[in-house]
């Protein structure tokens, strides 16, 4: 029986933009609206999306980098939000590390490797020093790295290695979620397949929950058990991996997938007949009326410009926004 | 059968450190034909983009020169040419489209002074309004909407699909014969990448250019190319026709990186990765450059190099096993 | 996407690669010269007392304004000359390089860690302390340094002191505002980010993260200080706002031989050399180093 991790409910967020002399609101950047997703212990939750789409805002409230406008993020019972800063450095931070896209910008070029992996344990435990240099050779041989390779510095690895230490970093505190963002889109194509499995591997070992970010949708079948798929700060579909990808119902998701599949080296062809959506992504500043994706889509009717749709189950936990699938 | 456009010769580009020679590009060979997109994959560091730029001889000096090889474009030599002679060919004869379309364009001029700088440059038009119409006739050429408008816009008002159109309409703009493009999806969008590509190949149907395209993404060549070219550590080691290639790759490092990439038709259960790393190409093996990773490597492997044979129709490898 | 390191334009296979070795030499020269000059002094003013043949505040009224011992009239004893109370001009020009050498690197350790300190905070912290901070800083930019020097020399009374606190007072503000561009770039990096996330507090991410980034601009920052200070420090002895009497030190060394310029020239020249010497070699090293850290540094 699964065990719900973290719930986010209705998160929302939204940037204000001010213009002129007296820095006067004049619109909001409506990032997110009303996002609703769980993620399960042990399982993987996948967000994708375009730019624009809202999945690293998603991944900023995850992590409490910066507040939503409104919502919640419930964390094993307990909502972040009304943490006190205290509590959420003792209660929460811990549990919850990160893993980011770019290898070269995420660590700390002045650190070493060994003190780069003991900050998390540095900052939040009272660990003796060799306690933590056990830990942090633990964590480097956990992803499969060298131990001697602690005295060196980030600049000297290679990119699939340095997120390789990421990982580690993220691990050392045992967290119970880790977010992912984009994690292996900066990697060469054969260093990609390297980290997937390393990341399956340490799921499993560990029981870890991910919440991966991407846009790459055969990498997201490959590491997800539930999808979202995202479109302008809402969620659009929501389901098992497995039923997203066998069954897309709404038309982005179906448009994604087939621009994707072009991309797979067998799914080319003549007989393919790709789904090409015309124009452009709209401005989260002014989002369409109704549906957001109604000025792109190509199944619209009328009703669409008027109609915003909600997530409705549609089986076994598949949800859809969308008028004309239910 | 048409006509071949490019012609390259076992091209030799190096790069002249304080710490060595880097062998960046070290015997390249490959033909690309009118109105045919040749692609050339691989991961970072193997040399697919030195060999653009060498193309187009735009190596950044005093380190980078071309040590050895041809390249004929309809005849002509490149490397034979004199500088000022080359500067004649690039923008006019042949064109090159980069990954970034926000550095590409400058951000203080307005798209229409982009495009018609390239015109002026190569083409003699005697009336200012002559300029202006061969500059929308290539914004159309691109499908970008509302040419006379788009004309006066800065690039910081396009989204990244138009800027990318833009930079294509630049490259278009004097009628190349060979266009390289080197990497232009990557920092697009899914959805803006299949309208980008579909663009592509109409601009290719129409202006019968010969295209080389150079990329990591499986997906992408599938797309849009005729032929391939995989490259690893500075040389080829599989060429094929597109749809060959992905059904009988003949190079282990070849196949081991078509399954390296995810199936989005079904679930993997484990997906399969090449242990280690590209050599240096400062110090690199002896033998077949990619021997140290690869799980069927004999002791020949490792002695020498092996050659390019000949394993089907337009299909070469460079493998001891393969031959 | 892939490594920058083979990205199309850029060119991170060094140039110098590619140089012929004549170059290459000239280039080394150009960094040699500089700091063996600085070496030199440096060691010069440490070794003042076993170095100087005469007490620099001796006066000799039988041995006024002779020549250097390479002129007609001049002797080995005076190597440089004698000014116009025949004081050895070379001991002073050694013992004056030592004030003046000490006077600027103390009033440089004072105004960087005063400056680092402040546009660390402000940098990073943002909001009102930076305000506050960037306010205090203006200030301090543009008020007249010298009119400072005169009031203060008027208030705590002349000496070695008074000038620290004169060149201190208002020179950290330079270091603010560079350091504080610098902690503000930074503050948005992922690694920053990161360190956000496991939890660590203000005040260790400005100590571990962001001071250890910044140390490259500010090492740049404080050797091209070295020659400025120095100037400084003997503008305002050569007004009469510096080093009192009888201390030596270049910039009053100057100024004592104003009068004598047409005659007794050398009483003025060879301190005046030795500043000049010094301020350029200071600046050459603080471009090495600048260019060597950081190409990026290049609008300093």
């Amino acid at each position: 029986m699964a065990e719900v991790l973290l719930e986010a409910r209705r998160l929302t967020k939204h940037y204000p933009v001010t213009a002129g002399l007296l820095q006067r609101t004049v619109g909001t950047v409506r990032a997110l609206d009303g996002v609703t997703f769980t993620i399960d212990r042990g399982k993987t939750l996948s967000l994708v999306g375009e730019s624009g789409a809202g999945k690293t805002t998603v991944a900023k409230m995850v992590l409490l980098l910066e507040r939503p406008t409104s919502g919640s993020v419930i964390f094993e019972g307990t909502d972040i939000c009304q943490l006190s800063p205290s509590r959420l450095k003792t209660e929460y931070r811990p549990r919850v590390q990160a893993v980011q896209q770019n290898p070269w910008s995420s660590m700390n070029p002045r650190m070493r490797v060994r003190d780069i992996v003991a900050e998390p344990l540095v900052v939040n435990t009272h660990r003796s020093p060799d306690e933590v240099r056990a830990t942090v050779q633990h964590m480097l041989t956990q992803v499969g790295l060298m131990p001697d390779h602690a005295d060196r510095y980030p600049h000297e690895f290679s990119g699939g290695q340095r997120q390789r230490i990421a990982v580690a970093r993220a691990l050392a505190l045992n967290p119970s979620l880790v977010v992912l963002d984009e994690p292996v889109s900066a990697l060469d194509v054969s260093i990609r397949a390297q980290i997937m499995n390393l990341l399956k591997d340490l799921q499993e070992q560990h029981n870890l929950s991910y919440l991966v970010i991407a846009h790459n949708l055969a990498t997201v079948r490959y590491v997800s058990h539930w999808v979202a798929i995202m479109h302008l700060g809402q969620i659009v579909e929501y389901g098992p991996a497995e039923a997203i990808f066998e069954n897309p119902v709404h038309p982005y998701t179906q448009a994604l997938i087939s621009a994707s599949v072009l991309s797979a080296p067998e799914g080319a062809g003549p007989e393919t007949k790709p789904i090409i959506l015309t124009g452009e992504m709209p401005s989260p500043l002014n989002p369409p009326s109704g549906c957001r994706f109604h000025t792109r889509c190509f199944k619209a009717i009328p009703e669409c410009s008027t109609t915003e749709p909600e997530l409705k189950d549609i089986g076994e936990g598949h949800q859809v926004a969308c008028i004309l699938a239910y | 059968m048409s006509k071949t456009v490019l012609e390259v010769k076992d091209l030799r580009t190096s790069f002249f450190t304080r710490r060595g020679e880097v062998k960046a590009v070290d015997g390249v060979s490959f033909y690309v034909r009118e109105g045919e997109t040749f692609g050339i994959v691989g991961e970072s560091g193997c040399g697919k983009s030195v060999t653009g730029l060498s193309i187009l001889r735009l190596l950044p000096e005093p380190a980078g020169k071309i040590v050895g090889g041809k390249i004929i474009l309809e005849g002509t030599d490149l490397l034979q040419l004199s500088k000022a002679q080359m500067r004649g060919f690039r923008g006019r004869k042949i064109s090159m489209i980069l990954q970034d379309p926000m550095t590409s364009l400058n951000p203080v001029y307005t798209v229409g002074d982009q495009i018609a700088e390239s015109v002026r440059l190569h083409q003699k038009l005697p009336a200012a309004d002559m300029v202006r119409d061969e500059v929308i006739s290539a914004l159309r050429l691109l499908k970008i909407p509302a040419p006379e408008r788009r004309l006066h816009d800065y690039p910081f008002q396009l989204s990244g699909g138009m800027r990318q159109r833009v930079v294509g309409a630049i490259a278009m703009s004097c009628h190349p014969r060979l266009l390289i493009a080197d990497e232009p999806t990557t920092a697009l969008d899914a959805t803006i990448q299949a309208q980008y590509i579909a663009l592509f190949k109409d601009v290719q149907k129409t202006t019968n250019v010969a295209i080389i395209f150079i990329t990591h993404d499986f997906g992408v060549i599938a797309q849009m190319c005729h032929r391939v070219g995989v490259m690893y550590a500075g040389k080829f080691v599989e060429k094929a026709a597109t749809r060959e290639l992905f059904d009988a790759p003949r190079h282990p490092y070849t196949i081991a990186l078509i399954n390296s990439v995810p199936r989005l038709d079904r679930k993997d259960e484990r997906l399969f990765s090449i242990e280690g790393q590209p050599p240096s190409m400062m110090d690199l093996p002896p033998g077949c450059r990619f021997a140290p990773r690869c799980s069927s490597a004999q002791d020949i492997c490792v002695q020498q190099e092996p050659p390019e044979v000949k394993v089907g129709e337009e299909h070469f490898v460079s493998c001891w096993r393969a031959s | 996407m892939p490594e920058p390191n083979t990205n199309v334009g850029a060119m991170t296979v060094r140039k110098a690669g590619g140089l012929s070795r004549g170059v290459r030499v000239l280039r080394n020269l150009g960094i040699i010269i500089p700091l063996v000059v600085i070496t030199l002094l440096v060691l010069t003013a440490i070794f003042a007392p076993l170095l100087a043949p005469h007490n620099p505040t001796e006066n000799n009224m039988l041995a006024r304004r002779l020549p250097p011992a390479f002129m007609t009239g001049g002797s080995a004893d005076h190597l440089l000359g004698t000014d116009k109370l025949g004081r050895d001009n070379l001991s002073r020009l050694i013992y004056g390089g030592r004030v003046s050498l000490s006077v600027s690197l103390l009033a440089i350790a004072i105004t960087a860690s005063i400056g680092t300190f402040l546009g660390i905070t402000a940098g990073y912290l943002g909001g009102r302390i930076d305000g506050f901070i960037m306010r205090v800083t203006d200030m301090a930019l543009s008020f007249p340094a010298l009119l400072l020097a005169m009031l203060l020399q008027i208030g705590i009374g002349p000496g070695f002191f008074t000038v620290v606190v004169a060149l201190s007072i208002l020179g950290w503000a330079g270091y603010a505002r560079l350091i504080r561009g610098e902690a503000l770039k930074l503050r948005n990096s992922d690694f920053v980010a990161q360190a956000r996330i496991i939890g660590a507090s203000p005040l260790r991410i400005m100590f571990r993260h962001i001071f250890p980034n910044v140390i490259n601009s500010l090492l740049v920052i404080m050797t091209l200080q070295v020659g400025m200070m120095i100037l400084m420090e003997s503008a305002l002895s050569y007004l009469g706002i510096g080093i009192p009497a009888p201390t030596p030190s270049w910039g009053s060394m100057v100024a004592d031989g104003r009068g004598d310029l047409d005659s007794a020239w050398w009483i003025s020249l060879f301190p005046g050399i030795a500043i000049g010497l010094v301020v350029l070699s200071g600046n050459f090293v603080g471009d090495w180093l600048r260019d060597k850290l950081d190409p990026r540094l290049r609008q300093l």
